[in-house]
């Protein structure tokens, strides 16, 4: 998706624009939080838009960590129900793989009968992407196609150009924003067009140490010749990759209350044992490296096979938070060679 | 949705926590990557840490029993109910005929103020908590030997060791950081020896593994020091310098020859040297230990034989060596530090030191009992016995963490009053005649003190549920009501009285505690904390080698096999919290006996079978699970399962000096279950 026109925004318009923006939607932003940036409700205090792209991706947005899905209260043995409806929210600040990632998910959620709660909060979210011109140390996201240059999926995107953003739409909503904001923008120069093309190259270059990615085949035979009893051996069980993973998307839903109480829908992980044991007690995937195996067949092979997409976005948070210090792409780099 | 910074609930790593807040309810957590300990990542238990705060089942009022039924009432008469109560008994009994156990979940300004109340209000020595039961022999040991009960450097400090020794540690499931820090060690070159009668994933992972019997450390901490002795790589400058009592020492390591360990022990000659040879010859060696070195009716001297080994070889006062006690709570450092403990005020300082009792008089403006107060277990035989007759246990659940179940039923049901404060109904409070309901670590301000001296703050993420209030408010609360002063407007003027009156803490103020925290001692507002201890000297003066000599373990033969109690990497302590967080309990459902598949052939027994454990104390039917991580004659159980409580079997055998009870050995037997 190009946008026909680009705009210009001036540095210190960017907190005008968001300020006017927090009136009509809750607007979520990249601040700092001890010391690190994280996504949280911007109420505005500087943005910390330098940083490392924040450990926990903006997805739990979309696919909240725990959420409620309904209330549910017994009165004279008849139950009446009742759910919140989705916020108007704003996500600013969210970069290419993160908003791959949704394209990810939007494949699994949205096929067939689409998942409601994730699909509400689609709705009604404005993405403004950035591109990013300062990926991290263990990103790979170039490797996997996914970035660091957002293609699609948002509905504004800021290039920074240092002095100010170069600014394209993305969808109708973000045209809109740009008309009705339109005093903060001006007409982009051609040579603002040319500096973001060379600012992303240069991103680019910065990530060439890894990739490009090994075809399909390649990773299957990677997977199959991997020795998985040591990866097991030396997984500590944290279940972090499969928290932090942007694209994993795997739930368990619980009630919790009686007579009255609430739905509860929690992010799982196939990590744990308990994930795939069964109520006999069996276990398909007992071992802990044969769960490893399934977390990497799982985004290399069946989401592939399902969504057209690869199921890693590069992003590099699973390296980021293993306890086991497992660089997960150093595996396919070690395979492949 | 907000982010907010603040410590882990769980083990004593003290992992810095973000909460994602949404619309008042905490909906998840994830690390901190500017932290120094979680460095951006989080065990399973820290990734779910938010998961119970807002459970259905948390305690909201407080409750006071009417006969049977626990009745709904206001704060204040469940409070004046309280301080009526116990002031009666006072009257009638005497101070000593009250008892408080304070929490090492609780924060530092919590566990001031229980201790204080117990002081100051009830005018008792009796406060003890958790730490009996798990680094008591620490306190003790680590305190007559080097001058300091607590982890002698701080965790990341592993990175730069030589030989890492752990012993008595399940270092992967019980502080799963520290565990990642010394694999990253191995990882860039150092040596990895693990002592554990268990083949945990620690000893599968390890360079050496010694799988001693349950109860010998004493004898291959000494058999290792012979070998290191014999092979010169003791480091005599820094024996000479700094410590006193090695020739006594000596002389005893000598007849802890690498045949005579092995019969005591089981550990084969040639791994013993290996150990002591990768030890003695690291340019700088650690040891890092836990529970399984000091819940032992020995446990002061296999503490004081660790304590030998690192002195002996100069490994301590750099970076890289020391002696790392890993505790178990979050704030279980900080609730000892506290002075919930019945011989200390805060800071280790001495109620029998009538200097130190007359600046806690003036700080307090009351008088304070000067004789000591009795330990967390014999606390609940005085109960049984009658001389204890009020008691306020604060977040714990003896029930089912203490020793011999039995006895601390028939203790707690002969209590006159019993008050119990607590985050969700247990064990305990269904005995209690008042239950308190107080706030959650998301619920709070104040301050956690982590197993390495690193004291952080905790922050208020959401608001409590129901009526339920911090401790700090209810413990202000009775102090008034026994006509203590304790007008603190917040948790913060706690810290600055903590301070005035704790050395070690004298330089610490909210104020000044970032991302880092400050490690203790930081005794002036200007002080940078002190990170690794005993640098040039230490606190009494020349540390001290006690030779210390293996127990002689009686065999009994109605009780042929032994069995040890942990806990799960999935869960914490009695469950409280984990029980409640559905993927952990999901993932350990239930309480099973580890039977080794060569002593359950012995017994008829399969995966899966019922079995019954049996001890002198008392019996328990539970699942069995075959594995060989248990080795022969040994099983082992977990102790976070009310449905079938471990500590039903366990003895209140106490270690002499600290009064810990030997929960890793217990004689049992067993027997497939009828039907």
């Amino acid at each position: 998706m190009t946008s026909t026109t680009a705009f210009f925004l001036r540095r210190e318009d960017l907190i005008h624009l968001l300020e006017e923006l927090s009136g009509t939607v809750e607007v979520v932003a990249p601040v700092l939080v001890w010391d690190e940036a994280a996504f949280a409700t911007w109420r505005g205090e500087a943005l910390a838009l330098d940083d490392k792209n924040p450990l926990a991706s903006p997805v739990e947005f979309f696919l909240p960590k725990k959420e409620v899905l309904f209330r549910y209260v017994q009165y004279s043995g008849r139950y009446t129900f009742s759910e919140d409806p989705p916020k108007a929210r704003l996500i600013f600040g969210m970069r290419a793989c993160d908003l791959r990632a949704l394209k990810v998910i939007d494949g699994i959620f949205g096929a067939d009968l689409s998942d409601l709660p994730y699909a509400s909060k689609r709705r009604s979210t404005i993405i403004v992407a950035l591109n990013c011109t300062s990926p991290g140390e263990g990103c790979f996201c170039r490797s996997m196609g996914s970035g660091p240059v957002a293609e699609e999926g948002y509905d504004l995107l800021l290039t920074d150009l240092g002095r100010g953003y170069l600014v394209e739409a993305g969808s109708p909503a973000g045209v809109y924003i740009l008309r009705a904001h339109h005093r903060h923008f001006e007409e982009a120069d051609p040579e603002d067009i040319k500096e973001k093309g060379r600012l992303l190259a240069l991103a680019e270059e910065k990530m060439i140490k890894r990739g490009p990615f090994p075809n399909p085949e390649k990773i299957r035979e990677a997977i199959d010749g991997a020795d998985w009893e040591e990866a097991g051996r030396r997984c500590l069980a944290c279940g972090g990759c499969s928290f932090v993973c942007p694209v994993c998307h795997c739930f368990s839903v619980l009630d919790q209350g009686v007579p009255d109480g609430e739905r509860l829908r929690c992010r799982d992980s196939c990590i744990l044992s308990g994930f795939s044991r069964m109520t006999s007690g069996a276990n398909p995937r007992p071992d802990p490296g044969e769960r490893l195996r399934h977390w990497y067949l799982d985004k290399f092979l069946y989401i592939p096979e399902k969504t057209g997409l690869f199921g890693c976005v590069g992003c590099g948070r699973c390296s980021r938070v293993c306890l086991g210090e497992a660089d997960r792409w150093s595996f396919f780099k070690e395979a492949t060679e | 949705m907000e982010k907010i910074a603040t410590i882990c609930v769980y083990c004593g790593c003290g992992c810095g926590l973000v909460l994602h807040v949404e619309d008042g309810r905490v909906v998840g957590a994830s690390p901190s990557s500017a932290h120094p300990v979680s460095r951006g990542r989080l065990c399973v238990k820290g990734w779910l840490a938010a998961d119970f705060v807002h459970h259905p089942d948390r305690l909201k009022t407080p409750l006071v029993r009417r006969g049977e039924r626990m009745a709904r009432v206001s704060w204040d008469e469940a409070l004046s109910l309280s301080a009526k109560r116990l002031r009666e008994i006072r009257e009638e009994s005497g101070p000593d005929s009250l008892a408080i156990l304070t929490s090492a979940k609780g924060t530092n300004e919590e566990n001031y103020l229980l201790a204080k109340l117990a002081r100051a209000a009830l005018g008792t020595n009796n406060v003890d908590h958790v730490a009996r039961l798990c680094h008591a022999p620490s306190v003790a040991g680590l305190g007559i030997a080097l001058g300091s009960g607590a982890m002698t450097n701080p965790i990341r400090s592993l990175l730069s060791s030589d030989a890492i020794l752990v012993t008595g540690s399940n270092t992967t499931e019980q502080h799963p950081l520290v565990a990642a820090t010394i694999l990253e060690a191995q990882a860039q070159g150092a040596t990895l020896i693990v002592a554990d009668p268990r083949r945990t994933q620690m000893a599968e992972l390890a360079d050496i593994h010694l799988a001693p019997r349950l109860g010998t450390d004493v004898a291959w901490t000494n058999g290792m020091l012979n070998l290191i002795i014999g092979r010169g790589l003791i480091d005599e400058d820094f024996i000479n310098e700094r410590t006193e009592g090695f020739s006594a020492l000596k002389e005893l390591a000598l007849r802890y020859t690498p045949a005579a360990v092995e019969r005591i022990t089981g550990i084969p000659p040639a791994d013993l040297e290996k150990a002591a040879a990768a030890f003695g010859e690291a340019p700088r060696a650690a040891v890092v230990y836990a529970m399984g070195t000091t819940q032992h009716s020995s446990g002061t001297d296999n503490v004081l034989a660790l304590a030998n080994l690192v002195l002996a070889t100069g490994n301590v006062g750099r970076d890289g060596t020391g002696i790392y006690p890993l505790r178990g709570h979050q704030n279980v450092q900080g609730a000892c530090d506290m002075g919930a403990l019945p011989i200390f005020y805060s800071g280790y300082q001495k109620v029998e030191d009538p200097a130190a009792r007359r600046k806690m008089e003036a700080a307090w403006g009351t008088d304070l009992p000067a004789t000591p107060g009795l330990t967390a277990v014999e606390m609940m035989e005085a109960a049984e016995e009658g001389r204890i007759r009020g008691m306020i246990i604060s977040g714990e659940n003896p029930m089912i963490s203490y020793p011999d179940r039995g006895q601390v039923i028939r203790a707690l049901r002969s209590l006159d009053f019993l008050a119990v404060a607590d985050i969700f109904p247990t064990e305990t409070t269904a005995l209690a005649d008042v239950v308190l309901p107080v706030a959650s670590f998301a619920e709070k301000d104040g301050t956690f003190t982590s197993t390495e001296r690193r004291i952080q703050r905790v922050r208020r993420a959401v608001t409590p549920p129901g009526e339920a209030r911090p401790e700090v408010e209810v413990a202000a609360e009775l102090l008034r009501r026994f006509s203590v002063t304790a007008d603190y407007a917040s948790p913060e003027e706690v810290m600055a009285e903590i301070s005035s009156v704790t050395p070690s803490y004298g330089g610490v103020s909210s104020r000044r505690l970032g991302i880092s925290g400050l490690s203790w001692p930081c005794p002036s507002p200007d002080h940078p904390g002190t990170e690794i201890l005993h640098q040039g000297s230490f606190p009494i003066g020349r540390a001290r080698f006690y030779a210390v000599e293996q127990q002689h373990l009686p065999e009994d033969l109605d009780y042929p096999l032994f069995l040890t109690t942990g806990r799960s990497l999935f869960h914490f302590h009695t469950g409280t919290m984990t029980r409640r967080t559905h993927l952990l309990d999901r993932e350990r459902p239930k309480a099973t006996v580890d039977i080794n598949p060569a002593d359950a052939a012995a017994l008829g027994v399969r995966s899966g079978t019922m079995v019954v454990v049996e001890s002198a104390t008392g019996s328990l039917d539970i699942e069995a699970r075959l594995t060989a991580e248990v080795p022969m004659g040994t099983v082992y159980i977990p102790f976070h399962f009310a449905e079938a409580p471990a500590n039903q079997l366990t003895t209140r055998t106490l270690d002499p000096t600290s009064k810990i009870p030997g929960l890793k050995r217990t004689p049992v037997r067993i027997r497939r279950a009828e039907g």
